[in-house]
C-alpha cells in the first residue's frame, strides 16, 4: 500500500476516535433537553454531531497548536527582554521542559481513546495486509498529536535560529525538539495505557484507587507548571542560567546531564565562547544517551501502536466478585457518589478533582511573601479558589455523558442533581477556608476578618453553582464552539457571585474602617446570595 | 400466548389521543391503549414504527404533542416522579453509565430509587446469579458485551420491583438462557398482577409471551387484539403472527416482490 493511501485510510479510524470523544459530550451540549424538550431537534443534533465531528477536532488541535506555540515561545521572552546571548541555555531548557508537559497533558486526553476505542475495529474487517494494518493505525495515531508537535518544533528551531544565527545551533535544536516530542508522547502512551488498564480493570482493590489517584495528581502537577510558566522569563530564567553555566557544584554538574537542560548547555554552548570543554563533553554525552533513549522510545511507541491494531486496545482483565451486595444511600449522597466515581474515571473530567491541592498551592505562595496573613491577599486568594471551584459544576455535567439519558428515567428531580452538585462544587472549596486557618497558625493573621472571609465565601460558592447549574440546564447549545461560550457566560455569572460579597466586604470597609461591620455586611450579603440560589432552585 | 391474571379493574396504563411529533414529523398518532394489570401487551411493528417514541412518551421522557396519559393513575406530566417510581425501564440500547461497574450503578439506582438495603441485595443476588454476571459485576461497563449492558438494564429496571414495565426491545443481544429468563420474569411480574408494554419487533416473541398485540405502523396502531383476533381481521383462522403482521401493514406483496428480485440477483452469481 502507498503512504499516501494509508494516510488517507487513517482518517477513518481517527475520526472513530474524534466521534467517539465528541459524543461523550453530547449530553452535556444538549443537557438543556433535562428539563424541556424541543421537538424534532433530538435527530437533527445526532445528524449534526456526526458532520461536524472531524471539523470540531481540527479546530481543537489548531487552537491547542497555537497554544504550544505561545508557551514554548514564552521562556524565550526573556532573551528579547534583557541580554539576549546570557539566557540562551536555560531559556532553551525551559522551553523544551515547558512543551513536554503541554504535549504530554493533551496527548494524554486524547491517546486515552486511542488505546480505549478500538478505533481501527471499521477497518480490520477490510482484506487489508497486517503491515498496511498497521502502518494505518500508526498513521491514525500521528493524526491526533501533528499539528501540536509540528507547532512547538517549528516555534523553537525559529526562535533559537534568530537568536543564535547559528546552523549547528539550530540544528541540534531541531533534533532536540524532536527528541523532546518522542518524549512526550512515549510518556503519555504509557500513561494512558496504565490509566485505561487501571480503569478497565475493575473490581474494588484499594491499589486500583490509589493509582488513579496518583495519575489524578500527576495532571494537577501540571496544571501547577501553567502558573509557574508566568514566573519563568523574570525569576527562574536568570537563576537557571548561573547554575547551568557554573563549574563548581556538583548538583550543577547532575542538572547539565539531565535533559532538557543537557540540550540547552549544548546549544547554548555553540553560542558562547567561553563555556569550559569539560561541561560541553557532559551535555553532549547525555544528549548521546537520550537520543539512543529516543530511540527505544520510538521503537517502543509502534510497537505498542501495532500490539493495538492487532489486539484492539487495552487488555481487559476480569475479576471475579466474590459476592453481589450493594450499598445504598440517601438519594442525594447516592448522586453525589455516583459523580465522584464517573468523574474519577473520566480522563477529561478527573483532573479539576486536584484543584483544590493548586488552590491551596497558589494560597500558600500568595502568603508565603508577607509576613502576616493580610485581609486583601485572603480576599485575592479565595477569589481565586473559587473561580477554580466554580470550574467542577460545568466539569460534573460533561462526566454525565450518555448515562444522562439513563438518569432521566429515574424517580430523581434535576433539583436534586443540581443540589448535589452545587455540594461537590462547595466540598471542594472547603479545603482553602480550612488551609488559611492552618496558615494562620504559621503567619498571624492581621485580623480576624482573614479567617472569617473564606468561610463565608464557601456559602456563595454553594449559592453561584446552584445559579451557575439551573442556569446551564435552561439552555440548549449546538455545537462546540457555542457550548464554550455558553460555559463561559455561565461561569461569568457564577464569577459575578462570588465578587459581590467580596466587593461588599471591601465597599463597608474602606467607608466605615469597621472589620465587624464589613463581615456582617459580607455575611448579608452572602446569605441574601443563598436564599436567591434556593429560589432559583425551586422554580 | 399466555393467559394473564387481572387482579384490578383499572388500567395500569391508559393513553388517549396520543400524539407526538419531531417537527414535521409524526412519531406517533392518535395512540389510544389501555394496559390492564396482570397483561402483557406487546407493541409489534417494523423499524422505525414509532414504537420507542411510544415507550418514551409513556415513560414521560418524551413530552406528547397533544392527548393524555395516565400510569398507574397518575400523569406523567404533573407526578413524573411518581410515575417514574413505578416503573422498571428497559432501552433498545442500553444506555448505562459506561465508567461505573455493574455493582457501582446498581448501588447508585438502589440510592436514588430509595430501597431496602437488605431487599435489594437478595433481589440482586438472584438475578445476577441467574444472569451469569460473577465475572462481570466489578468490570467497567464500558468493557461489557452488548448483551451483558442489556442483563445490567434489566437487573435495574427489576431492584424496585416495579409495577409496570417498560421493555423496549429488551430481549436484543440477549443469549437463549437469558432470553428465556426475562420472558419468565416478564410473566411472573404479570402473574403478580403488574402490566408489562413489551415492544418488539420479532413476531415469535409477542407470539410467546403477549395476552394482546397492538400493531404500530407508521406512527399508528393499526391493529389490536389477541392472535386469534388479529387472525379474525385478516380475514384468516391460522398462519403465523409475521403472515397476520404482512397482512394488515399490507406488506405482504411488496415483501414477495423483493425476496423475488433478491432471489435472481444472488442464484445469478456464482459463490467466489
Amino acid at each position: 500500500m502507498k503512504l499516501s493511501e494509508a494516510w488517507q485510510l487513517s482518517r477513518i479510524p481517527y475520526g472513530e476516535v474524534v466521534y467517539r470523544s465528541i459524543a461523550e459530550e453530547k449530553g452535556r451540549m444538549w443537557w438543556g433537553a433535562f428539563g424541556r424538550n424541543h421537538p424534532g431537534k433530538e435527530i437533527q443534533d445526532e445528524l449534526e454531531l456526526t458532520k461536524r465531528a472531524l471539523r470540531i477536532a481540527k479546530f481543537d488541535k489548531l487552537v491547542v497548536a497555537i497554544f504550544n506555540i505561545v508557551v514554548s515561545a514564552a521562556p524565550f521572552a526573556s532573551s528579547f527582554l534583557g541580554a539576549p546571548v546570557l539566557n540562551l541555555s536555560s531559556s532553551i531548557s525551559l522551553s523544551l521542559a515547558i512543551t513536554f508537559g503541554f504535549t504530554m497533558l493533551y496527548a494524554i486526553q486524547t491517546l486515552s481513546a486511542f488505546v480505549n476505542a478500538e478505533p481501527s475495529v471499521l477497518l480490520s474487517t477490510l482484506p487489508i495486509g497486517r503491515d498496511d494494518f498497521s502502518l494505518i493505525t500508526i498513521f491514525s495515531f500521528i493524526r491526533s498529536i501533528d499539528y501540536m508537535v509540528i507547532g512547538s518544533i517549528l516555534s523553537q528551531v525559529i526562535l533559537t535560529a534568530y537568536l543564535t544565527s547559528s546552523p549547528i545551533a539550530t540544528l541540534i535544536m531541531l533534533g532536540a525538539s524532536a527528541l523532546n516530542a518522542v518524549f512526550a508522547v512515549a510518556v503519555a502512551l504509557w500513561f494512558s495505557k496504565v490509566f485505561q488498564d487501571n480503569l478497565l480493570r475493575g473490581g474494588r482493590s484499594k491499589i486500583n484507587i490509589v493509582l488513579r489517584l496518583i495519575f489524578i495528581l500527576m495532571w494537577g502537577l501540571l496544571l501547577v507548571g501553567v502558573g509557574l510558566m508566568f514566573s519563568v522569563p523574570l525569576y527562574i530564567v536568570p537563576n537557571l542560567e548561573t547554575m547551568l553555566l557554573s563549574v563548581g557544584h556538583i548538583s550543577n554538574m547532575l542538572l547539565r546531564l539531565l535533559y532538557p537542560f543537557s540540550a540547552g548547555t549544548v546549544i547554548g554552548a555553540t553560542t558562547y565562547s567561553n563555556v569550559p570543554f569539560t561541561m560541553i563533553l557532559q551535555a553532549a554525552v547525555a544528549m548521546v544517551t537520550y537520543t539512543l533513549l529516543a530511540v527505544m522510545a520510538s521503537k517502543w511507541i509502534l510497537g505498542t501502536i501495532k500490539r493495538i491494531s492487532k489486539e484492539g486496545g487495552v487488555k481487559i482483565t476480569r475479576v471475579t466478585a466474590k459476592d453481589f451486595s450493594v450499598k445504598t444511600h440517601r438519594p442525594l449522597l447516592g448522586y453525589i457518589l455516583k459523580d465522584l466515581k464517573v468523574a474519577s474515571r473520566n480522563p477529561a473530567t478527573a483532573f479539576f478533582f486536584v484543584l483544590p491541592v493548586i488552590e491551596t498551592i497558589i494560597i500558600a505562595l500568595l502568603i508565603s511573601n508577607f509576613e502576616t496573613l493580610r485581609t486583601s491577599v485572603v480576599l485575592v486568594a479565595t477569589f481565586m479558589g473559587g473561580i477554580f471551584a466554580l470550574l467542577l459544576p460545568l466539569a460534573l455535567l460533561s462526566a454525565e455523558g450518555r448515562g444522562l439519558e439513563y438518569t432521566k428515567t429515574l424517580p430523581i428531580s434535576s433539583r436534586r442533581i443540581i443540589l448535589s452538585k452545587a455540594m461537590l462544587s462547595t466540598a471542594t472549596y472547603v479545603t482553602v477556608p480550612l488551609a488559611l486557618v492552618g496558615l494562620s497558625l504559621v503567619k498571624p493573621a492581621a485580623s480576624f476578618s482573614a479567617v472569617l472571609i473564606p468561610f463565608l465565601i464557601t456559602i456563595a460558592i454553594a449559592s453561584a453553582s446552584i445559579i451557575e447549574i439551573k442556569l446551564f440546564l435552561g439552555t440548549v447549545v449546538k455545537g462546540k464552539i457555542n457550548a464554550i461560550i455558553n460555559d463561559l457566560e455561565k461561569l461569568v455569572v457564577g464569577i459575578f457571585t462570588i465578587l459581590i460579597p467580596e466587593c461588599a466586604y471591601a465597599a463597608s470597609f474602606l467607608t466605615t474602617f469597621d472589620q465587624s461591620f464589613s463581615l456582617l455586611v459580607m455575611a448579608g450579603t452572602v446569605l441574601v446570595e443563598l436564599v436567591v440560589g434556593f429560589y432559583v432552585l425551586r422554580r | 400466548m399466555q393467559s394473564g391474571v387481572s387482579v384490578a379493574t383499572e388500567p395500569l396504563i391508559e393513553t388517549f389521543g396520543l400524539t407526538k411529533k419531531f417537527g414535521s414529523v409524526r412519531a406517533l398518532t392518535d395512540l389510544n391503549l389501555r394496559v390492564m394489570p396482570g397483561e402483557i401487551y406487546g407493541l409489534l411493528g417494523p423499524n422505525g414504527a414509532g414504537k420507542t417514541t411510544a415507550i418514551k412518551t409513556i415513560l414521560g421522557l418524551l413530552e406528547p404533542t397533544s392527548g393524555w396519559l395516565k400510569i398507574a393513575g397518575f400523569s406523567p406530566t404533573k407526578n413524573l416522579i411518581e410515575v417514574k417510581s413505578k416503573i422498571g425501564y428497559v432501552a433498545e440500547n442500553p444506555i448505562v453509565y459506561d465508567s461505573l461497574s455493574p455493582r457501582d450503578f446498581l448501588e447508585f439506582v438502589a440510592s436514588i430509587r430509595k430501597l431496602n438495603q437488605a431487599k435489594t441485595n437478595a433481589t440482586i443476588a438472584h438475578l445476577a446469579n441467574a444472569f451469569d454476571m460473577t465475572q462481570y459485576f466489578d468490570s467497567p461497563i464500558a468493557t461489557l458485551s452488548h448483551g451483558m449492558k442489556q442483563k445490567v438494564a434489566l437487573i435495574a429496571s427489576f431492584i424496585h420491583q416495579p409495577t409496570i414495565l417498560l421493555f423496549d426491545e429488551a430481549l436484543n443481544g440477549l443469549d437463549a438462557k437469558s432470553s428465556r429468563i426475562v420472558k419468565d420474569l416478564v410473566s411472573f411480574q404479570a402473574q403478580k398482577g403488574g402490566a408489562v408494554l413489551f415492544s418488539t419487533h420479532i413476531m415469535e416473541v409477542a407470539e410467546k409471551i403477549c395476552n394482546r398485540i397492538g400493531v404500530i405502523h407508521q406512527g399508528k396502531v393499526i391493529a389490536e387484539g389477541t392472535l386469534e383476533q388479529l387472525r379474525g381481521k385478516t380475514g384468516g383462522n391460522d398462519g403465523t403472527l409475521e403472515e397476520v403482521f404482512l397482512k394488515l401493514t399490507h406488506e405482504e406483496a411488496e415483501v414477495a416482490d423483493t425476496s423475488k428480485m433478491l432471489r435472481e440477483a444472488f442464484l445469478e452469481n456464482e459463490i467466489v
